[in-house]
């Protein structure tokens, strides 16, 4: 019986994780709907200086984690005064003493965290707790160079989501995009919310259309580094670059399948523009559209059984979609002169795409896969290159409206669209990390 | 550290279950070996220990080198041509001007030529480069059409990526949708 009662909110927890309908619901037995946020207190992380007079790194910690906490849509973080005590000066191990009086505000959750020196590194411990229940639910310690700050707290952050709501964060994924500066176009990697851009290229030509694998340790990407646009695969963790496609004329427009065994691309080397299948490694070669239209911009279902893209096939960029053999072809998109660019959700519902429809320029609109329920998510500047977060609560796009083009990311309901890239460059089309 | 977070643990649970759990014993205690079996963790993760902790690493560029340089081509009195939005269609004064190029390749039989697809910045970028690759081959077409060997010719699409005039209108896109030539021998 004892260890029945001790088993017992890890099995809520298990349960949870396990639930696929996104809206996991675990620890926190409210029932959460689309704008119900979960109130949360982050306490601890008092003032570290790396040297005196030098960075508070725990006030910047703490802004990481607020940010983060923030950005996730699932939590709302309560603001400092509204707290019943100085929330810095608390210490991990006095937790206890807390508890009761955020329970008595109705918090639900709250994480506490240390960050301490430990010799050339900074330690990061953090400690997650269902506040109406008094439950303690995990623990994390990190620790790295404090260059490392950020991606350590994102951790943290990501490990709260987990714990919390047993859905899988987006604070330690990244995005890939291109960067137009001095007469080449080059590929980054950033943080999701901007920081930390590193390049990926640098062979100074054209740089094209960066896609994460499903297990993001390989990039595709289509690269003029030997003059033609050829299809490169980039394996992330050993540095190693392959020419997978160097047909004659375009080789572009990688999209991977989500099982990872497939890369579907757009080929023009007899004739037309078309769509064709092959291994991520160039091989097993298999044609899926005909013609001498244009077919780019494919995007698998989350299920790989079907295939959104643009095709011209109807005299201007509309959005078709068939089955992944190239059968069972339809159009989704009737109104306006260009609609192109679809990106399938990941839960599958919707499929963001770019219009010029209603004279307002380029902009992002959802529909669902049937073609219908439409939704206008922009409207200033023009707008491109949609493509989701993994859990499917943001997208990150390409705007002209700062007056170049800058990456950017919103919520999937279109609220809190905000910059990404400061630069003083062109940047666009992004992909988000798995 | 971790007694006191089981202690916590214990409390806060056996209030919010009561006594709900009983009739369902059999399930839970089937679900609960379930989750034994696949490793959930019973006590906090916190390591007390002076190198606990996970190693977390900022990331890194990949940097490849620059490419090699390709034969270098050189600009020409070949003329550009322009084409409508979204076209790849020849438009009369663009014929014209390709008249004009082939007397010029004519005379100049040696020369061989690399034919560039160029598209203004409206639209995806991925669609301007089939664009652009469309606009390429239709200019070598009515070259090869009015007489030049396809063997001199050869064409490329750089869709909206090497704009010839930076601007965000009309005045600037015109100049962009364009057919250029480059001498490559």
């Amino acid at each position: 019986m004892r260890r029945l009662v001790r088993i017992l909110p890890c099995l809520v927890l298990w349960v949870g994780v396990l639930s696929v309908s996104g809206s996991a619901q675990v620890d926190i037995t409210v029932t959460r709907t689309v704008v119900q946020r979960i109130p949360i207190a982050v306490v601890g992380l008092r003032p570290a200086r790396l040297e005196p007079g030098g960075r508070d790194v725990a006030a910047e910690a703490r802004a990481i984690l607020t940010d983060d906490l923030d950005f996730s849509t699932l939590f709302e973080v309560l603001p400092p005064a509204f707290l019943p005590f100085p929330p810095r000066e608390i210490r991990l191990g006095e937790e206890d003493k807390v508890l009761p009086s955020l329970n008595q505000l109705q918090v639900q959750a709250m994480v506490a965290a240390e960050l301490q020196e430990r010799g050339k590194e900074l330690v990061l411990e953090g400690r997650i707790y269902n506040v109406s229940r008094g439950t303690f639910l995990g623990g994390k310690r990190y620790f790295g160079d404090v260059a490392a700050l950020r991606s350590m707290v994102h951790r943290l952050a990501d490990e709260v989501v987990l714990r919390l709501t047993g859905e899988r964060g987006v604070a330690s994924t990244r995005i890939a995009y291109a960067t137009a500066e001095r007469g080449a176009t080059e590929l980054y990697l950033m943080d999701y919310d901007g920081h930390n851009p590193v390049l990926i290229t640098g062979n100074r030509t054209i740089n094209l259309s960066p896609r994460f694998s499903p297990d993001a340790k390989l990039l595709a990407y289509t690269s003029y580094r030997d003059g033609n646009p050829d299809l490169y695969v980039l394996n992330m963790d050993a540095g190693r670059r392959t020419k997978v496609s160097a047909l004659p004329g375009l080789n572009i427009s990688p999209a991977w399948s989500p099982d990872g065994q497939w890369l579907a691309l757009s080929l023009s080397k007899d004739g037309g523009t078309n769509l064709f299948l092959m291994r991520p490694t160039g091989a097993g070669l298999r044609r899926i559209t005909n013609g001498l239209g244009i077919s780019v911009s494919p995007s698998f279902s989350p299920n790989g059984r079907q295939i959104a893209y643009t095709s011209d096939r109807g005299g201007s960029p509309q959005v078709y979609m068939m089955d992944v053999e190239g059968t069972n072809l339809r159009r989704l998109t009737f109104e306006g002169e260009y609609n192109a660019s679809p990106r399938w959700s990941p839960r599958g519902d919707q499929i963001a795409f770019v219009s010029n429809r209603g004279g307002g320029g380029f902009q992002i609109y959802f529909m669902d896969p049937s073609g219908s329920g439409l939704q206008q998510m922009t409207s200033l500047g023009a707008n491109e290159d949609p493509a989701w977060s993994p859990d499917g609560r943001h997208l990150v796009f390409t705007s002209t409206r700062g007056g170049q083009k800058e990456i950017y990311v919103m919520h999937a309901d279109g609220a809190g669209q905000k910059r990404l890239t400061r630069n003083a460059f062109n940047n666009f089309a992004p992909d988000w990390s798995p | 550290m971790r007694r006191e977070a089981t202690g916590l643990g214990r409390r806060g649970f056996g209030a919010a279950m009561g006594g709900w759990w009983g009739p369902l014993r059999g399930t839970m205690l089937l679900l609960a070996a379930a989750v034994l079996l696949t490793g959930c963790p019973k006590k906090p993760e916190v390591q007390t220990g002076a190198a606990g902790g996970t190693e977390v690493k900022k990331a890194e560029p990949m940097v490849e080198g620059p490419a090699k340089p390709g034969a270098k081509g050189a600009e020409s009195q070949l003329k550009d041509v322009f084409f409508d939005f979204d076209k790849a269609v020849l438009r009369d004064d663009a014929k014209k001007t390709l008249d004009e190029n082939i007397q010029w390749l004519k005379t100049e039989a040696a020369v061989k030529i690399m034919v560039e697809g160029h598209c203004d910045e409206r639209g995806t970028n991925e669609y301007n480069l089939a664009l652009g690759e469309r606009r390429a081959k239709a200019v070598r077409e009515y070259l090869a059409a009015g007489g030049i060997d396809d063997k001199r010719l050869k064409s490329i699409s750089y869709g909206e990526e090497r704009p010839f005039v930076l601007g965000h209108d009309e005045s600037a896109w015109k100049w962009n949708r364009r057919g250029h030539f480059i001498v490559v021998k």
